[in-house]
């Protein structure tokens, strides 16, 4: 088996377990807010758990993600490491890993943290499997910086559909 | 590229970003109200092994093939500030991270029990946040300087 196909499994399970992470995170908390709008002892559990799963996706996708530039250098194709998608999910990842810390010292509300993730692990996604996009660094920003206001509108609907209090 | 300068250069980047990782678990973990202070203490010495042995695998990569063959084909390619600027922080920012990450290490396996003290507990963070972001910075500039290379 050769060692950029190692590479690219790595990449997309530490991809599956940050985005499944995030996405069954948010579920389980709208679910144990919507029944009695507090989360008890069972329900910290699985979200512990979930958070868990989450937090070594991301290990695997970081170590993976380096993985693929060391084989890029090697292999001489360098002009791939200045490829905007790439910077994009550089960028990506290190959103993810403040929001997680301001989330933890409560100095992001719940909202915009919830938002802020799920589009971030989203965007990493969809940036990874679009190969032919051709925009630039700042472009793809903007749109992610969009669509985390839309998924906080939308997050915050939902919310109010369900009569779940944050 | 040899092939045990493939292995440096891999081992290098793998290794320091193990070396970040395991300092922004100390960063969260001094954050939360209940400490657990065995996985502080391993993580920090992971972390301090982590900067340690990429510190090692990186300065023979530095000197025995970078200056010599890299060095030149970026400052005659399009982006010559990746080494004039990106590299020479780097390199300095890189030899004192280590010192930060053993500071890191000593006061917790030797300190630990002290973290009940929340000043103490504070400062020690403020610390694990300027290896974890310090080490941040070095890795976006390795990319940087790596894409610079053509």
């Amino acid at each position: 088996m050769d060692i950029g196909l190692i590479i690219r499994i790595g990449h997309v399970v530490g991809t599956v377990l940050g985005v499944g992470g995030a996405t069954m995170a948010e579920i389980f908390y709208l679910k144990a807010m919507r029944d009695d709008g507090k989360i008890d002892e069972k329900e910290g559990g699985f979200l512990k758990v979930v958070y868990s799963v989450l937090r070594w996706g991301m290990v695997l996708l970081v170590l993976s993600g380096f993985g693929f530039l060391i084989l890029y250098r090697i292999q001489g194709v360098e002009e791939r490491l200045y490829n905007p998608r790439l910077w994009a999910k550089l960028v990506l990842t290190l959103i993810i890993v403040i929001n997680a810390l301001l989330l933890q010292t409560r100095k992001i509300s719940f909202p915009w943290g919830s938002a802020i993730s799920l589009t971030s692990w989203y965007a990493a996604l969809v940036l990874g499997l679009w190969r032919g996009l051709e925009a630039g660094f700042w472009e793809i920003m903007l749109w992610i910086a969009g669509i985390t206001v839309v998924v906080y509108l939308a997050q915050g609907a939902v919310r109010k559909a369900l009569r779940i209090k944050v | 590229m040899s092939d045990l300068l493939k292995f440096m250069l891999a081992a290098h980047v793998l290794l320091g970003i193990v070396g970040i990782i395991a300092f922004y678990a100390v960063w969260m973990g001094l954050l939360k109200r209940r400490v657990n202070i065995g996985f502080l203490k391993w993580s920090a010495l992971a972390g301090f092994s982590g900067f340690i042995l990429s510190w090692l695998s990186g300065g023979y990569y530095y000197v025995d093939y970078y200056g010599s063959s890299v060095k030149p084909v970026i400052l005659q390619g399009p982006y010559p500030l990746a080494h004039i600027i990106l590299t020479e922080t780097k390199e300095h920012v890189f030899l004192f991270l280590p010192f930060l990450a053993l500071v890191i290490t000593l006061a917790l396996w030797f300190y630990g029990e002290k973290l009940e003290n929340e000043k103490f507990k504070k400062t020690l963070a403020a610390v694990a946040a300027a290896a974890t972001l310090l080490g941040a910075f070095i890795a976006v500039a390795g990319v940087a300087i790596s894409g610079a290379a053509r």
